[in-house]
């Protein structure tokens, strides 16, 4: 360490040439930037009131066919928000404009973010005419794109998807269940037939998803299905913990003692505590007994379930709770939480008691 | 002697250099993941998330001991968050200032009958529960304080209702989307993802009302601009570096969602920890990988909590030795896990070089300059060679502040006036040449404390709470909306 090593020298200079040229790079970026965001304003204030026009029939969309690029942001982010007609016209807009089938064409692109930002616009135009090529994205090699193509088809509308979104969710490149309930979710009711037969032989993150949005749909009809996953003691776990939520929102008297007898006798808890939300929701008195039963359980989240399930059962549970109440032992003080909690809930926590 | 200097003198050289690179790699990781994210930016799905019935509800966790300085506007944001389902839990440990006063007067607290849905162990005494009268999905505990924010935050725990719960620090704003966008994960891949975090940045000097962030701001003192810069360096990529490899260590306390039952499973917050947030994440790493589960914890770069961060150079000094005694106290519990393959990159990566570079590298800065100064002063080393060194050192170490400022202008930009731009460019050159002797001089004392089992002491840091703007209704534009 007693003369200047050489490769020092040039790579401090290397360096501090790096840092100089990365300053001054920032400093021009926010330069452009500023005068780019003042230009984009200044054009979208001038291009909106067009698409307005458009949209009301004082205009055609060839006549807007050359406008700057800006146009496409400006429709793009109106479009998820028009159904009918108006989508109908902002549709024809972007095609005379060329912009779906540029998009078409950057299905196949090689950044994954062209394809995905092309799926997404391509879906949001609300098109059938797409979804072959959107299938087939759902095993992309990136997940972003397969995330992307799942949001598509749901925004796209085409029921024929629903069986490959279901498959998605197990598949060697799965698409994590979350994004694949959304899509289903916006594809509606026409969805429900597919997912009832995948309730009963789909693969098990298929059967939990299906048994999850059939409860969301409040399907009357899918109820047998799901009291029959709740009380099948060999189904796994997640099937039937979905099947019981299922079964609560969709409040099937029908299904209370199935429910009644998986709060009481089942040894897991979550699924325990599951039911026991289920039966609050239905708010069958005749449950009154399995919750009150329920609140003896040693794991506290059951006991918890089962009193906020019976301050929910006006008013047998609530009576229940009192004497419970005032009774000694492990259930009085959650008794008593749960009937102030009800005597003071406010709008909004009630909707988040999901 | 004289080789003994020499050979500090190098090693000094080799793990500066070492550092640096290993931070530029992860930085430039994180930047290309930034980067990336950003072709994706308008179709993440935000309102479908919003709009969603599968979105899982979420407790805010908030810790609060004398928090008077901000305590409401933090609540502000926490219960202004546009998620479809929420509530706060907030914890008064032990305040002794109006920080309870102000939240009862604004919120029209009622005592209610406590209602635990967890056990965990909670050392201090819970003294009440109450609830908001205004609507609000507000719950405040009060407890006695036992100087730990651990204790607070599993007297929380122990009330929180929701599938998912969210710590925040009560000198903290919350972005109006910052729970939508970190909670994305939990909605797009419920079964894997644990925990999430997000990026924290300093709120010092920002322009603020009511818990919204009107306009981002460099505060005008140095021992500040440091900070951001840093918070930048490592919250923005590093940390984002990190995730991509699959081996984050840390979630900040001051913004973090994780699983309940997962954490409730781990058994909540270490009591006896300094650096607790840490602490989770690399226990509930540690017990998935043991039980073989699947699980992801990710890294949200676009969500941002502004946070309170140090005015002081004595409050940063007490800040950082008990962040350096708590990662002693972190890498010495899970030891196993150090170069242990069973544990994936966390064991092979993220603790090895938390050990060499976090935890012992203020040894080898401090000692090897010493040792540099001593050959400088005995004559051993020419002092062309001592400066040409040093002067790789500090260009390595600045081209990583100007990577992440550029990363930032280049992305998201949060930072509007140019003069704060110019002014954090300065402060990359200006940081080498006290901050880092400073730090590692905290992080060393950190490491002693540790080293020699000192009791841990969390002492709370004096706020000063937020700049006020009562702007006029047309700026009341949030940032990030």
């Amino acid at each position: 360490m007693t003369a200047v090593p050489g490769p020092v020298l040039l790579t401090s200079t290397a360096v501090t040439g790096l840092v100089v040229l990365l300053l001054l790079s920032v400093g021009g970026a926010h330069l452009a930037r500023r005068r780019r965001e003042l230009r984009d304003v200044a054009r979208r204030a001038e291009l909106t009131p067009l698409v307005y026009t458009l949209l009301d029939g004082e205009q055609t969309a060839s006549s807007l066919a050359d406008a700057p690029a800006v146009l496409d942001d400006v429709v793009l982010h109106l479009l998820p928000q028009l159904r009918g007609n108006d989508r109908q016209v902002l549709r024809d807009l972007l095609l005379a404009r060329g912009v779906i089938d540029r998009a078409a064409e950057q299905l196949s692109a090689r950044a994954p973010w062209r394809r995905g930002r092309a799926a997404m616009l391509l879906g949001a135009t609300g098109s059938t005419r797409y979804t072959p090529d959107l299938v087939t994205l759902l095993e992309d090699r990136s997940s972003d794109v397969r995330s992307a193509a799942t949001r598509a088809l749901g925004k796209a509308g085409d029921v024929a998807a629903v069986p490959y979104l279901l498959a998605s969710v197990s598949s060697a490149r799965p698409v994590p269940s979350g994004i694949v309930g959304m899509a289903l979710l916006d594809l509606g009711t026409a969805a429900i037939p597919t997912l009832r037969t995948a309730l009963e032989s789909g693969a098990a993150p298929a059967r939990a998803l299906s048994a999850g949005l059939l409860g969301l749909h409040g399907d009357l009809p899918a109820v047998a299905a799901l009291t029959a996953a709740v009380d099948d003691a060999v189904a796994p776990t997640e099937v039937r913990l979905a099947a019981a939520a299922a079964l609560g929102r969709i409040g099937a008297p029908q299904a209370a003692d199935v429910l009644a007898r998986v709060t009481v006798l089942a040894t897991d808890a979550a699924l325990r505590t599951t039911a026991a939300e289920a039966l609050g929701r239905i708010g069958d008195p005749d449950s009154v007994p399995a919750l009150a039963a329920g609140m003896t359980a040693a794991d506290l989240r059951v006991r918890t379930a089962c009193a906020d399930a019976l301050a929910s059962i006006v008013p047998e549970g609530r009576e229940r709770l009192r004497l419970l109440g005032a009774s000694a032992g492990p259930a009085a003080p959650v008794a008593r939480a749960a009937l102030d909690a009800v005597s003071l809930d406010s709008p909004r926590s009630l909707a988040g008691a999901r | 002697m004289r080789d003994t200097l020499v050979v500090a003198g190098w090693v000094l050289t080799a793990h500066v250099a070492l550092f640096h690179l290993i931070t530029l790699l992860l930085v430039l990781a994180g930047a290309r993941r930034v980067w990336r994210n950003r072709h994706w930016r308008g179709v993440e799905g935000h309102d479908e998330t919003f709009a969603s019935p599968l979105t899982p509800a979420v407790s805010i966790l908030v810790p609060a001991h004398d928090e008077e300085a901000g305590i409401l506007d933090t609540l502000s944001a926490a219960l202004g968050q546009k998620y479809p389902a929420l509530e706060v839990v907030l914890v008064d440990d032990g305040s002794t200032d109006r920080t309870f006063e102000l939240v009862a007067e604004r919120y029209a607290l009622r005592q209610v009958t406590p209602r635990p849905t967890a056990d965990l162990p909670v050392d201090g005494e819970i003294l009440s529960v109450h609830r908001a009268t205004t609507g609000d999905p507000l719950l405040v505990i009060r407890k006695t304080s036992v100087g730990r924010r651990s204790d607070a935050l599993n007297a929380a725990l122990n009330h929180a209702r929701h599938p998912l719960v969210c710590m925040v620090d009560a000198d903290s704003l919350l972005e109006t989307e910052a729970l939508l966008q970190v909670s994305r994960p939990f909605v797009e891949d419920p079964d894997d993802v644990v925990a999430a975090g997000g990026v924290i940045r300093a709120a010092n000097g920002a322009l603020t009302d009511r818990g919204t962030m009107l306009e981002p701001r460099l505060s005008r003192r140095w021992v500040v601009r440091v900070q951001v810069l840093e918070y930048l360096r490592s919250f923005l990529l590093g940390r984002t570096g990190w995730a991509d490899a699959q081996a984050l260590l840390i979630i900040s306390g001051a913004f973090g969602l994780f699983r309940r039952d997962v954490v409730l499973e781990v058994g909540g917050m270490d009591p006896l920890s300094l650096a607790e947030d840490a602490e989770l994440v690399v226990t509930i790493q540690e017990h998935l990988r043991r039980n073989r589960r699947p699980h992801r914890v990710v890294f949200v770069p676009q969500t941002v909590c502004w946070t309170e961060v140090p005015e002081s150079w004595q409050v940063l000094g007490r800040q950082r030795k008990r962040w350096s005694h708590g990662l002693g106290q972190l890498l010495w519990k899970h030891r196993r896990m150090i170069g242990n393959p069973r544990y994936g990159p966390i064991g092979l990566l993220a603790l090895p070089f938390f050990l060499l570079f976090e935890l012992l590298g203020p040894v080898v800065e401090l000692v090897g300059v010493a040792a540099v100064l001593s050959s400088l002063a005995l004559g051993l080393v020419p002092p062309a060679v001592a400066g040409a060194v040093l002067a790789l050192a500090i260009a390595l170490g600045v081209l990583l502040s100007a990577t992440a400022i550029a990363v930032e202008e280049l992305t998201y930009h949060r930072y509007g006036r140019g003069r704060d731009l110019l002014a954090l460019m300065g402060t990359a050159v200006v940081e080498h040449l006290w901050f880092r002797w400073a730090h590692s001089w905290y992080r060393l004392c950190g490491l002693v404390a540790a080293l020699t089992r000192r009791t841990p002491v969390w002492t709370a840091m004096p706020r000063v709470g937020f700049s006020v703007d009562r702007a006029p209704a047309e700026r009341l534009v949030p940032v990030g909306s």
